[in-house]
């Protein structure tokens, strides 16, 4: 027994270091990478302003998939044709982005301004219980029009176009349209985030206010506003990662999709330091090739399910044993 | 105080200890001020106790649907007594020295799992007959032991980051539970006792005439006193028992000097350690006696609903709820946890409880009667789909506005809040407070009784 084991071992070690194999992962694990990116960004922005450690992240992600998926099947219906799902896409980006940020600002302005003198273990709580609130709403009305909540979207996830469906020649591998897709739009964020932080002047008080928010006040910016601007950006980021993913087979648009996307978000936010925008990019890539190695590893030879899952919440032990304040992460961020 | 005693040996009968009249007043004022420390803890014991009668009493009157509905079952209180005491056990590490710990489900998982593992025979060296009040102990230890190991690695970390890395350990165990095969057929699916037919018995070991079964099911019905007390009673005493237990073992630890580093270290942690504590191991001591509460928590729940499930054992969600019950009873207060769950409970039992259990849907279906509910509202929807639509089984949303609610409003929670109306612990001050009350109120009557006789 145990000898077979290892040449199935062996076996698999030698087959994981063909070109093949080795292309397919590192695309494989861009990909998870722009889809870690994505949930992530937005908390990594909020988190590195304001303090506030966003419970209700996962929820708003959710909520961007549901809605996206909404916008995607009332315009491109059952019978997707390429342009017509391509257009309907970056029409759900706009709609997703524009409400869920609109929504960010509300609950900003609302319900977390009152509370920044607090301890930041009470915005952690706040934003908790807004995450149960959310995710039973949503549960209501999905299940109100008669949707599986638990099950994702089929119907949203139908609207994918045959374009992203089938799979491109790469080299010595193949690999699926969905996959380059989600990695062109994770760099376009990424490159968004990047231009926003350092190009715009809305950007440099963000990073003023981020590293010191009291002179920054004094300076005669107004943090309040930059604090619910922020706010809602990292909202709408959540909601494109829920709009993203609502295409994918391996997610989809469901109401357990809020805690499935939370954990990741939080463990890479975490591994990255938190609060710095870099920092949450190289981690975004070490757990999307982590998660692409795994997945490899699981479907070739070894038969614990779990495995991938497991090791994203290892990499965050190992990491924060070695590295306490994470991979960039400074001492004192947001007040922590 | 006490050494002044007089032995008085009588050749008749025997020698007897007497003390003199000065060591007597003191040994008075002693167990007065005793009585007085503890009768709050009197008080609400007493109240716990007589609930299963209360509630049988006030559910089989006459009209009854409404009290039905209002009450929780005794069943949802056994439930509320051991997650009751895996919040304490949150609070304590939580409240107390400040570090979120945000992976304590993993401890309740690791009882949970150790008792239903342990009844299956898939323990090694431990036999499945082993006696449940042992199990609960070794549960315990096993879950301190895990969390110094836990804890060695996590307290070099403060603030959020603690938070984060207990969670990661316990998502961790959460996953490798799920899908290690060796656990049973099913392991997502979680596992339940099937090596023992028998209920867990909760007494002293070994003999069953001072031991009681517990368990929906499995759990023994009792004469006393000429009445029949159910399987659910029974369990409520014996779990509530073990509970109080806790409660208390807790208590004592927080006011010791120990517990008193320990909310050095919460209020601050450098001066704490600048006074000459080695602040790391106590803040590893109490997560190791922490998690050995909150083992026996899960062993208490694993006992009594004879299965567990990744879901409801291992899973971040499971310290959010204890997070919840911590901050609505009241962070940092210990007892505030058990009446934040408590309320909890009582509020999902009551907007979703559905069948023969009452809650409000049952309440208002019966009550409202059916040309009520045909009522046609807005867009054509009756009064009966409002309903079904907003109550059925959604509490988590309800319970989500009441928690935003505290978190906004009432930051200290139910018991803290009463605490600094008081100016002090609730049962150092609310005797106090109770008695200036009543001499007020003795004094009011008092007046107008002779106001009265004087217009005479």
């Amino acid at each position: 027994m145990i000898e077979q084991g290892v040449l199935l071992y062996t076996d698999a070690l030698a087959s994981f270091f063909t070109p093949e194999a080795l292309v397919s992962v590192l695309f494989d694990g861009l990909a998870k990478a722009s889809l870690y990116v994505m949930i992530a960004s937005g908390l990594t922005l909020v988190f590195g302003l304001m303090g506030v450690l966003n419970f209700a992240h996962g929820s708003l992600t959710m909520f961007g998939a549901y809605l996206g998926g909404l916008v995607l099947v009332l315009i491109v219906g059952g019978s997707p044709t390429d342009p017509v799902a391509l257009g309907g896409f970056f029409l759900a980006v706009v709609v997703v982005f524009g409400a869920l940020g609109l929504l960010g600002g509300v609950l900003e302005w609302g319900l977390i301004r009152p509370i920044y003198d607090r301890p930041p273990l009470y915005q952690i709580l706040l934003t908790f219980g807004l995450a149960l609130i959310l995710d039973e709403l949503a549960r209501i009305v999905v299940s109100f029009y008669g949707i599986q909540p638990i099950a994702s979207w089929q119907a949203a996830l139908s609207t994918k176009p045959a374009i992203l469906g089938r799979t491109y020649d790469l080299g010595p591998t193949s690999l699926p349209g969905l996959e380059l897709f989600q990695i062109g739009f994770g760099l376009l964020t990424v490159g968004f985030i990047w231009a926003f932080l350092t190009q715009t002047r809305y950007g440099l008080y963000v990073r003023a206010g981020s590293q010191d928010a009291e002179m920054a006040r004094a300076l005669g910016i107004n943090v309040r506003r930059v604090f619910t601007v922020i706010f809602a950006l990292g909202t709408g980021l959540a909601g494109l990662a829920g709009l993203l993913l609502a295409w994918d087979q391996a997610w989809g648009a469901s109401v357990p999709l809020a805690a499935e996307t939370l954990l990741p978000a939080f463990v890479v936010v975490i591994i990255g330091g938190l609060g710095t925008v870099r920092g949450t990019v190289v981690a975004s890539v070490l757990v999307g090739m982590v998660d692409a190695i795994t997945t490899w590893w699981f479907n070739e030879a070894i038969t614990f399910t779990g495995l991938p899952e497991m090791f994203l919440f290892l990499i965050l032990v190992i990491v924060l044993a070695l590295k306490p304040q994470g991979l960039y992460g400074v001492s004192e961020v947001g007040g922590h | 105080m006490f050494r002044r005693w007089v032995v008085i040996s009588n050749a008749g009968s025997g020698s007897r200890i007497e003390f003199d009249s000065e060591t007597r007043a003191a040994i008075a004022t002693r167990s007065r001020a005793y009585a007085r420390d503890h009768l709050v803890h009197l008080l609400v014991l007493g109240a716990l106790a007589i609930y299963p009668a209360v509630y049988h009493v006030l559910t089989n009157g006459g009209d009854a649907t409404g009290m039905v509905a209002l009450l929780p079952r005794v069943e949802t209180m056994v439930a509320v007594l051991y997650f009751g005491l895996f919040a304490m056990s949150f609070d304590f590490i939580s409240g107390y020295t400040g570090y979120l710990s945000f992976g304590h489900a993993a401890f309740y998982g690791t009882g949970a799992y150790f008792v239903v593992l342990v009844a299956n025979g898939k323990v090694p060296l431990l036999a499945p007959e082993t006696p449940f009040v042992c199990l609960l102990v070794l549960a315990g230890v096993l879950a301190a032991v895990l969390a110094l190991g836990i804890g060695a690695f996590s307290f070099r970390l403060t603030g959020v980051y603690f938070a984060m890395i207990t969670l990661g350990f316990a998502q961790v165990l959460y996953v490798f539970m799920r899908d290690w095969e060796y656990l049973g057929a099913n392991p997502r699916d979680g596992i339940a006792v099937t090596g023992l037919a028998d209920g867990f018995r909760i007494g002293v070991p070994g003999v069953d005439s001072l031991s009681v079964a517990i368990g929906q099911l499995a759990g023994e019905p009792i004469d006393l006193f000429g009445s029949t007390l159910g399987a659910s009673t029974v369990s409520y005493y014996a779990v509530g028992m073990v509970v109080v237990i806790c409660y208390l073992a807790m208590q004592r630890i927080i006011h010791s000097p120990f517990g008193r580093v320990m909310i050095a270290i919460r209020e601050n942690e450098a001066r704490a350690r600048a006074i000459g504590y080695n602040t790391f191991y106590y803040k590893l001591g109490t997560f190791s006696i922490s998690a050995f509460f909150a083992g026996v928590a899960g062993g208490l729940f694993a006992g009594f609903r004879r299965s567990v499930t990744p879901e409801n054992g291992y899973y971040f969600l499971v310290t959010g709820d204890a997070l919840l019950a911590s901050i609505i009873g009241g962070f940092g207060t210990l007892a505030g946890p058990l009446y934040g769950r408590l309320f909890d409970e009582g509020l999902r039992e009551f907007l979703s409880k559905s069948g023969s259990g009452g809650g409000l849907l049952v309440f208002l279906r019966d009550s409202l009667g059916q040309p009520a509910m045909e009522t046609a509202l807005i867009g054509g929807m009756t009064v009966g789909e409002l309903v079904e639509t907003f109550l059925n089984g959604h509490a988590p949303l309800y319970v989500g506005i009441v928690f935003v609610l505290f978190v906004l409003y009432v930051p200290n929670g139910m018991v803290g809040t009463v605490r600094n109306r008081l100016g002090g612990s609730c049962a150092k001050q609310l005797p106090a407070w109770l008695s200036d009350r009543l001499t007020a109120i003795v004094a009011a009557i008092r007046e107008r009784v002779s106001a009265v006789r004087h217009r005479r």
